[in-house]
């Protein structure tokens, strides 16, 4: 899953209902340093609770500077304390994880990613 | 030669390589045989040639050994000839007979999956820890580090200890956080649950002196159709298809942090270290604990999401877990709210009771004195 270019995850979801398995799958996909550049925020319901789950998404346009790409590394202080500031895509999803399954949701997401590094390439940044 | 206490002698010919065994008294024989009358005669040249002997002369190494007087040197006992006589039986093995005959060790009883693979280990490892723990939490841990791992793993440890050292107990040793693997914790989760065989137990051991020989072990069949440990097919067959309550929780990445018994105290320290939530559950602040505040284990505990609890066999979401946390005094004063509410009724109860009596004897009372006064009255009168 291309989880550069995410800039805000919310999740929502009862974990005793078997449908929470989409947005809790979700959240264990997110790379290990995700929470350096992704505001994640998940929300937990009791156990009675009969809402549906689902996967709040918002992108940037550009991919956070990481240690993976050195033109970045000079930026990189300054990338970590404006993660607020990068260029919104203004692109949002709210995904409805019991329909799409896991394997959907991150189609989704690579789908609108991809879109977004083709767009960086051929800016050339 | 020979003492007449060795069991038995072993003579070694290097020569042509025959090894003549015979017991100690045989051997003195043949060389009673040899030295006086029979050797000159066997070993005359004319006899010799003339008809051919049906007993093969012995090879001259032999003959040598055979009349030597020294005892020998080549001589040599072996251990294994002397075990050879077996020792008198023993007088309880000669009164009674001898026990029946398990077919397996007590502590490895045939199982339905094959016991040296990994998951059958673990499915017995999980069972024995759910049977175990009568308070356990869920967490889900995405993607933390190692190092994460050890950070949070030593605050939960220094915070348990403290709570410890505070309530003179010692659970922080039984207090342990483990990854699970969820498909095999799940099946173990249900034969916990559901598979409840008969308690009638097989007191019958066999190795015991006392059991009978007559005593009819219960045959396992070879296909271990009628045992009844976790592993057994019994238990497979009565939890395939079950589901428990907890069963939705359990996929994806997740943790389980035990406790060896319900002891709110500790878990309030293990929640504010958890997943703290400020108003009952505050996070240790940055003088108390620094090193709760140390980058790997923050962003470690962020990654960490409670996700319910079992509490003594039933089923807890997060408020239900912060609930139990909550209890003050735990079980304790839970008890202690209970006998107050108690004595609060028995008070009631009694004074109801002792209304109807009182105000029987007060009626009683009323009516006696009542006669009382009418037969004095009467009387007054008259006298």
């Amino acid at each position: 899953m291309i989880t550069r270019f995410l800039t805000e995850v919310s999740t929502v979801f009862n974990p005793f209902s078997p449908k929470a398995k989409t947005a809790r799958l979700f959240l264990s996909f997110l790379p290990s340093n995700a929470r350096q550049t992704i505001k994640i925020n998940t929300k937990m319901l009791p156990k009675i609770s009969r809402e549906p789950s689902f996967v709040e998404l918002k992108f940037s346009k550009k991919s956070p500077p990481s240690y993976a790409r050195p033109s970045a590394v000079l930026s990189l202080m300054g990338g970590w304390l404006t993660m607020g500031h990068f260029i919104e895509d203004g692109k949002q999803m709210k995904l409805d994880a019991e329909k799409l399954g896991i394997k959907g949701v991150v189609e989704e997401v690579d789908r609108h990613s991809r879109i977004l590094s083709r767009q960086e390439e051929l800016t050339g940044n | 030669m020979a003492p007449a206490t060795s069991a038995a002698v072993t003579l070694f010919s290097p020569g042509d390589g025959h090894s003549l065994l015979s017991s100690g008294s045989q051997s003195e024989l043949f060389e009673v045989d040899f030295q006086s009358s029979f050797k000159p005669r066997l070993f005359s040249s004319e006899q010799f040639n003339k008809m051919p002997s049906r007993i093969a002369p012995p090879s001259k190494a032999i003959a040598f050994i055979l009349r030597c007087k020294r005892p020998l040197k080549t001589r040599r006992q072996y251990a294994t000839a002397a075990a050879a006589i077996t020792p008198a039986a023993s007088h309880a093995q000669m009164t009674q007979g001898s026990p029946p005959i398990a077919r397996y060790p007590a502590t490895q009883p045939p199982s339905y999956k094959p016991p040296a693979f990994r998951k059958s280990q673990l499915l017995r490892q999980y069972a024995s820890v759910l049977r175990s723990t009568p308070l356990m939490l869920l967490f889900q841990h995405n993607n933390l580090k190692s190092i994460e791992w050890t950070g949070i793993r030593r605050e939960l440890t220094n915070a348990l200890r403290k709570v410890d050292e505070a309530a003179a107990e010692s659970l922080e040793e039984g207090i342990k956080f483990q990854i699970i693997q969820t498909g095999i914790f799940s099946s173990a989760l249900k034969i916990v649950e559901f598979y409840k065989p008969d308690s009638e137990t097989v007191t019958l051991d066999p190795t015991d002196p006392s059991t009978p020989s007559s005593a009819a072990i219960p045959v396992f069949k070879a296909d271990g159709s009628d045992l009844t440990h976790t592993l057994s097919k019994a238990a497979h067959d009565a939890t395939a298809k079950k589901s428990h309550a907890l069963q939705p929780l359990l996929s994806g990445p997740l943790a389980i942090l035990t406790f060896p018994s319900v002891s709110p105290a500790h878990l309030k320290a293990a929640l504010s270290i958890l997943s703290p939530s400020p108003p009952q559950f505050p996070a240790p602040t940055r003088r108390a604990n620094p090193g709760w505040h140390d980058p790997p284990v923050q962003s470690g505990m962020q990654k960490l999401l409670l996700l319910g609890a079992r509490v003594e066999g039933k089923v807890f979401d997060v408020d239900g877990t912060r609930w139990v946390g909550s209890i003050d005094g735990g079980l304790e004063g839970l008890r202690v709210q209970l006998v107050a509410m108690l004595q609060g009724i028995g008070a009631g109860v009694t004074s109801t009771l002792e209304s109807a009596g009182k105000s029987l004897y007060l009626t009683v009372e009323g009516r006696r004195t009542m006669l009382e006064e009418e037969e004095k009255g009467p009387s007054e009168e008259k006298s």
